[in-house]
């Protein structure tokens, strides 16, 4: 019988069919921070002998806010580093480290056709690399920890074909944003999202990334894309990955790892996406954005109209900002960067502005071509890699009532801080935006250029 | 089980784990003590609290729990005493994560909520799934077979811990 991409990860995996539709599904990684996991690490420590089924299976990664800003965070970095040197599982600290779905692809952790849970929704984001990665609770990424399993529903799967050429500006970002607006900021429930076509064949593993990691936000289980010669090229010599033979040897299975003709979907939707052009959030959820020459929807809802000090029918291009962030697990990999430096270059931003690398070696990567320099001479701030303003955990956190143009995955009241307004876009928006000093994308810069040249 | 008490009317959808718990109260290492800061991310959520300061059972909108998968939102809420959430749908972590911490998502139709809302009190009879308003209105409702189990009982690791021989056993037949 034909197989998804999805069912033949899910098949591989099944240890025992469990009642209600769930199994006991085996997970072959974990990738653990220091937010999420020392409370299910003292739960097995307290009651199961602190054993672990396979501490070769985990990497653990301070991540959100490091270095500490405080005693409690500090704490919790302690004892992410103490448990992992315990058990020798493989531990990025601060030097090395970084958003944690950034560095786990770039380490090479997580590859085709396999399982994998993190005690943070944006795993979702591996589903890059046609594996089955998973969002959960600290319990139940302490019980894989513990039990190299999850008791998981087995998800209903969506085909979601993508056809057309990105162009006119529209970006990975602007396709997951479009996403979300058709299905809905929950529309995606129950639901894996498989992504197939062309368009996704097409794309790179920064931008299949970028798509997956928003997958959460339409309420999907996870993304998954088709792993193919992008996928393989990206994982040869990472870290984790073996060498050699041995390494095409896995190249040659993972390329079974394609849905089969006449596989059967639960449900099935095709975007076009010759027409997408950059898009920006108006409200506060993701599913909540319009196209940048856009205005606020009329039937808007009244909470989030309030929320966000919005009217119907304002023009988004009309709202002034007050900060501008480019990062986080969503666009904050070497492309992105690229992409903002790329309007950024020679030109001064006019609010404050934080670019964040998504890890200690992207941001090297970056300092290499010279994009630090891009940016400081733009006036922006090149901070060290972290989940920073994003969650409004640490630096860069809104005032109340602050807007701000975000490369991030989240508009939800007070996410980036208590009463701050938050408009998601895609990099090179929130570049243009923080030179504009509103909302705006890069081809009204040029046009501001000219003018500066032609006085 | 039964759980009844004072209903929390919130008339709301899409209320995420942000609103239910900010990031900047994720600073510490255990799943104790966080009821003090439930709702402190929602508009209007402390005087809210403080009005409904008895309730123990949430009545809400749509896609309640979206977003990030932070535990520390079903922790606030059991520590703050809430026994089961109510409403026509839930986002999958927080679904996850209520059942494996003492509270009970209960899953009923969009159009009972507004009679749900109004209720001060509800009852709700676990086992036969089925829940009572305080006008003597009823709403039946199923809940996950397996998860009921560790909703009644608890332990979703040590069912999980259970299964470690079944699953070296079969990770070995994988391999061969």
């Amino acid at each position: 019988m034909p197989q998804s991409l999805f069912e033949k990860v899910w098949n591989a995996h099944v240890v025992e069919a469990l009642p209600g539709d769930n199994a006991l599904v085996f997970v072959d990684r974990v990738v653990a921070h220091e937010i999420t996991t020392p409370q299910g690490a003292l739960e097995i420590e307290r009651y199961y002998g602190d054993q672990l089924y396979d501490p070769n299976r985990i990497v653990a990664i301070n991540d959100h806010v490091s270095p500490a800003k405080d005693t409690e965070t500090a704490i919790q970095a302690k004892v992410l580093r103490d448990w992992a040197k315990r058990h020798k599982i493989v531990l990025y600290d601060m030097g090395q480290n970084g958003i944690c779905h950034v560095v786990a692809p770039e380490r090479g952790f997580v590859e085709p056709g396999m399982t994998l849970a993190c005690g943070d929704s944006h795993t979702c984001t591996l589903g890059a690399f046609g594996a089955f990665a998973l969002g959960v609770g600290s319990t139940a990424q302490g019980g894989a920890m513990l039990a190299g399993c999850l008791v998981l529903q087995r998800p209903k799967v969506m085909r979601v074909n993508v056809t057309g050429r990105l162009q006119g500006g529209a970006t990975a970002k602007d396709l997951a944003l479009h996403v979300i607006a058709t299905l809905g900021f929950k529309g995606g429930t129950g639901y894996v999202l498989e992504y197939a076509g062309d368009t996704i064949a097409s794309l790179s593993m920064d931008e299949r990334m970028t798509l997956c990691n928003m997958a959460i936000e339409a309420g999907a289980t996870t993304g998954m894309c088709p792993p193919d010669e992008t996928t393989f090229s990206y994982l040869r010599g990472r870290e984790h990955q073996p060498t050699g033979d041995a390494f095409e040897r896995k190249v040659e299975a993972w390329r079974t790892l394609v849905a089969d003709d006449g596989a059967a979907y639960d449900a099935e939707i095709t975007i076009d996406v010759n027409a997408l052009r950059p898009l920006v959030s108006w409200g506060t959820n993701p599913g909540e954005s319009v196209p940048i020459d856009g205005v606020v929807p009329s039937d808007a809802p009244a909470g989030s109209l309030a929320y966000m000090g919005l009217e119907p029918g304002v023009a988004l291009r009309s709202l002034a900002i007050d900060q501008a962030f480019i990062g986080s697990c969503t666009n904050s990999r070497l492309s992105d960067l690229r992409a903002a430096a790329e309007v950024l270059r020679g030109r001064t931003v006019s609010v404050p502005t934080i670019v964040t690398p998504g890890s200690q070696a992207v941001k090297r990567a970056a300092e290499r071509e010279g994009l630090h320099d891009v940016f400081q001479d733009a006036g922006a701030l090149w901070t060290h890699s972290s989940c920073g303003p994003c969650l409004g955990m640490s630096m860069g956190v809104l005032a109340p009532g602050a807007r701000c143009v975000s490369s991030t995955n989240r508009n939800f009241p007070g996410r980036m801080g208590a009463g701050g307004r938050v408009h998601l876009a895609s990099p090179a928006v929130v570049a243009a935006s923080a030179v504009l000093g509103r909302l705006g994308s890069p081809d009204e810069l040029d046009a501001v250029v000219r003018e500066t040249v032609n006085a | 089980m039964i759980v009844q008490g004072n209903v929390l009317p919130l008339d709301r959808a899409n209320v995420d784990t942000d609103q239910i718990i900010p990031a900047h109260h994720l600073t510490g290492i255990e799943s104790t003590g966080l009821g003090k800061h439930l709702f402190t991310g929602m508009t209007g959520g402390a005087e809210m609290l403080a009005e409904f300061a008895d309730a123990s059972i949430v009545v809400a909108r749509e896609n309640f729990g979206c977003g990030s998968s932070r535990e520390h939102a079903a922790w606030s809420l059991a520590d703050r005493g809430f026994r089961a959430v109510v409403a026509p749908s839930f986002a999958r972590i927080f679904f996850e994560n209520a059942y494996n911490n003492g509270i009970a998502p209960v899953v009923v139709a969009a159009e009972e909520i507004d009679a749900l809302l109004r209720s001060k009190s509800v009852h709700i009879h676990l086992e036969e799934e089925i829940l009572t308003r305080d006008d003597g209105g009823t709403v039946p409702f199923t809940l996950d077979p397996l998860r009921k189990q560790f909703l009644l009982s608890g332990g979703y690791m040590a069912f999980l811990a259970s299964k470690i021989a079944d699953v070296r056993a079969w990770e070995a037949r994988r391999a061969s």
